[in-house]
């Protein structure tokens, strides 16, 4: 047999969708590189021209400066308790709000006006209400511990809800049938069914919480970021890549930790 | 009942007892006494917690009540500025990422490429991109291309480990075939690899551009421009009614923002899936 | 038919099985779908029924129509001294409490205990808060041993129910239905997801129920030999309207073929 007598079909033509594709990003690049538009200058000049001082700055990262160390102790203690404080409230806060975010815990339709509160407060960056927060009650813990809350109500609501709404959930039915409420249908089986889902969701917000909080004194909500914006201040980044070592080593510690308690979650 | 049941001792007494788990039980309560000393050690006076509400109803209403809507144009503008940090820093982060991601790879890089590699993600992942943003600043300045290189640089950490990951979540089978009809390497990734794991990667590079959106307005609060900078000068002149409306703008374009690039994300994933449902059949 | 023996104003029977009456019942889905079409049927206290049909032919929701899980169209269920199909919220539920029901595919919470899992038997008659916080009586405890000891499943109790074989899982159900101290008992295909010794083991357990618990019990089935072996009486369902209604021992395989509307196939069979 020859080719010529093989009926092919047509090849599908996929170059003009990726010609689209490619041209969509084309264009928003560019109109957000245009300066004129309030769009990034890449400006690779000023690189080259600060780039003397600039270079010497950031050398002097290294060597860390260890003499900062006592007095990050203080600062670091807050900054984990105000991480553990504020997964553990967002964490009761959630257990009963993912429940109501979902179709099968929540068949009502309270569930979509749970879901638009929760993406509102999504929407907002951790930093702009820590700083808001601050205007508002003043500087110190506080602030951060609600910036926390909420940061961790979004994500873990949102995964936790997400999960129950794709896992089966035929054990709702045999609930109903037996002339259970949805409250009770949803603590006694719905709970536990959720649970790992649950734990390991708001593991992973404690993970992130310990990163946000160490620069939440930035703008004034207490933890390390206060003692961050003090050496950046005054130069001192020796000081700096100390500090930046230390939050490394506790957000990796928390990482690891974590992840042996959720491989036991299974 | 039955005549059987009826004889026996109830159910109840022979049933077996509840196993006792005393080690979860210790847990539970070293973690709720840790939390609670914490909570206690805290700098937070009970009578500000008092105060909490009222504050919060007080200011929610400066904020609201009657925002300031000459402000829009200038809190549009600013949000322009930070949504284009975040395209630009997803767009230079995600190829970084991917150009790192793929020799990071079980079974792609060797293993001496492979551990730096994902030390340099462990380490970027646990730096916060506001710290990232400040050492760079003293380079580039205090300007959005600063908030996009910090986003690009930062991004690094986590969207490399998605990267490998989800190459490595790739069914060797595809691979497996390529190589067996004689492909090198470099074929290998293009058949075996890209095919399967390009829109679950595409998908991934919209999310990192959503993430972005909300950073690059964190990173505004030190000074590189964009939302975050005009939010800390209201905020510090305490104009209420202007924060509202950046509030609301930020939510707005948030929120429209996840939703188109969600619908696309669905979309992608969707296609990848007809596209398995197609070959199969 | 004689429905007035057993009105709405007729008081609650303390204990004994209640009847089914169902007159001209009519279900049509949301999506359009019909599910039943003008279905009358009176099946008598104690009795056991079976519903035979091809999948798609209306069975599974004529036993959801019985309590309530899917709402009728037109036409009306009478459970005992009971309206279901005008009843709703609270009231249903109570009524909910008195009809036991298991599943084909089990629906246990899997992650949660079998003691958990039987414990939602025990919903209807215990206060919501209670459970909202946890707390279970003396009384509840002992039902839950009690039903998981007449399915032999006490062993279990504190086990996960994912952790158990498909045949030891429809046990629990059972029991967890049987914890209701119902008056009746539905089963939606109960053993099409068994294998055969377990299906007859599952089965007997049912045939059980019926005579010694003294329940009205109504399980849809597609193979027919178990209809013949195990109930008394059976409906034939096609297409949603009622084509059969006769002893189920004496029917003959062309009275299934007129069911099925087909040929009768080695998979309408079990064995064994």
């Amino acid at each position: 047999m020859t080719v010529s007598q093989l009926s092919v079909p047509t090849r599908p033509r996929t170059w003009p969708r990726v010609a689209v594709v490619v041209g969509v990003i084309v264009a928003i690049t560019v109109l957000t590189t245009l300066p004129a538009l309030g769009g990034v200058n890449i400006d690779l000049g000023a690189i080259a021209r600060n780039w003397g001082n600039g270079s010497e700055r950031i050398g002097k990262l290294f060597p860390p400066d260890p003499s900062i160390l006592p007095r990050t102790w203080k600062p670091l203690l807050e900054t984990l308790e105000m991480a553990l404080v504020g997964t553990a409230i967002a964490a009761l806060l959630a257990l009963p709000l993912s429940q109501w975010a979902a179709r099968p815990t929540n068949p009502s339709r309270s569930r979509i006006v749970v879901r638009g509160v929760l993406n509102v407060i999504r929407a907002v960056p951790d930093l702009v209400y820590a700083t808001i927060l601050v205007a508002m009650v003043g500087v110190g813990a506080l602030p951060g511990v609600i910036t926390l809350v909420l940061f961790d109500l979004g994500i873990v609501v949102k995964l936790v809800s997400e999960a129950i709404d794709s896992a089966d959930a035929s054990y709702m039915e045999a609930g109903r049938a037996a002339g259970g409420t949805q409250t009770q249908i949803n603590r006694v089986t719905a709970q536990p069914q959720t649970w790992p889902v649950f734990a390991s969701q708001v593991l992973y917000s404690l993970e992130l919480n310990v990163r946000i909080s160490s620069i939440l004194g930035l703008v004034g909500a207490g933890g390390l970021g206060r003692l961050i914006d003090e050496v950046r201040g005054f130069y001192r980044y020796g000081a700096l890549s100390m500090i930046i070592i230390e939050i490394l080593v506790v957000v990796i510690a928390i990482e690891i930790a974590s992840n042996v308690l959720r491989k036991r979650l299974r | 009942m039955t005549v059987l049941t009826a004889t026996r001792a109830p159910a109840i007494t022979r049933a077996p007892s509840r196993p006792r788990r005393l080690g979860v039980r210790a847990a539970q309560l070293l973690v709720g006494a840790v939390v609670l000393a914490s909570a206690l050690h805290l700098d937070i006076g009970w009578s500000d917690l008092a105060q909490l509400p009222a504050d919060l109803r007080h200011y929610l209403g400066l904020m609201f009540a009657h925002p300031d809507w000459s402000r829009l144009p200038g809190a549009f503008y600013q949000t322009w500025v930070s949504v284009s940090m975040a395209w630009v820093g997803a767009l230079l982060g995600v190829v970084l990422s991917t150009l790192l991601g793929i020799p990071a790879a079980a079974g792609v890089g060797p293993l001496w490429v492979r551990l730096p590699l994902r030390g340099v993600f462990a380490v970027l992942r646990a730096v916060p991109e506001v710290i990232i943003a400040i050492i760079i600043l003293t380079v580039t300045g205090l300007t959005p291309f600063t908030g996009a290189l910090a986003l690009a640089i930062g991004g690094i950490g986590t969207h490399g480990k998605w990267t490998y990951e989800t190459i490595e979540a790739v069914p060797p089978g595809t691979a497996e075939a390529v190589r067996a009809a004689g492909g090198n390497l470099l074929e290998v990734a293009r058949w075996g690899l890209w095919t399967q794991a390009s829109p679950e990667l595409m998908s991934l590079a919209l999310y990192r551009f959503e993430i972005n959106v909300r950073t690059s307005a964190i990173l505004g609060l030190i000074g590189v421009g964009g939302v975050g900078d005009l939010l800390t000068g209201y905020t510090q002149y305490r104009q209420w009614d202007a924060v509202g409306v950046l509030i609301i703008v930020i939510v707005v374009v948030t929120m429209v923002i996840d939703g188109i690039s969600g619908a696309i994300r669905r979309r992608i994933m969707r296609g990848a899936r007809t596209r398995d449902v197609d070959r199969s059949s | 038919m004689d429905t007035t023996a057993h009105g709405p104003e007729a008081a609650t029977p303390a204990s004994g099985p209640w009847p089914i009456r169902l007159t001209d019942v009519t279900v049509r889905y949301p999506n359009g779908v019909v599910g039943l079409r003008g279905v009358s049927l009176a099946i008598e206290a104690g009795e056991m029924v079976s519903v035979v049909g091809l999948s798609g032919s209306g069975k599974s929701t004529l036993v959801r129509t019985v309590n309530g899980l899917v709402p009728v169209t037109s036409g009306t269920v009478q459970v005992g001294p009971y309206r279901v199909d005008q009843l709703r919220g609270r009231r249903l539920r109570h009524v909910r409490g008195s009809i036991g029901m298991i599943f084909q595919g089990f629906n246990l919470a899997d992650r949660a205990s079998v003691y958990h899992n039987v414990l939602v038997g025990r919903f209807s008659h215990t206060p919501t808060w209670k459970t909202l916080l946890g707390l279970t009586s003396r009384e509840d405890r002992e039902m839950v041993m009690s039903a998981l000891d007449s399915v032999g499943m006490l062993e279990k109790v504190w086990g996960r129910a994912g952790a158990l074989s498909g045949g030891q899982k429809q046990r629990v159900a059972i029991a967890r239905a049987l914890s209701q101290e119902p008056q009746v008992m539905l089963a939606d295909e109960p053993v099409a997801s068994l294998d055969p010794p377990t299906a007859h083991a599952v089965m007997s357990d049912l045939r059980r129920v019926n005579t010694e618990r003294d329940l009205t019990v109504l399980v849809n089935l597609h193979l027919m030999d178990l209809a013949r072996q195990y109930t008394t009486r059976m409906i034939g369902l096609r297409d949603g309207e009622l084509v059969y209604d006769g002893p189920a021992s004496s029917a003959t395989d062309a009275d299934f073929e007129a069911i099925y509307g087909r040929p009768i196939q080695t998979r309408d069979t079990l064995g064994q």
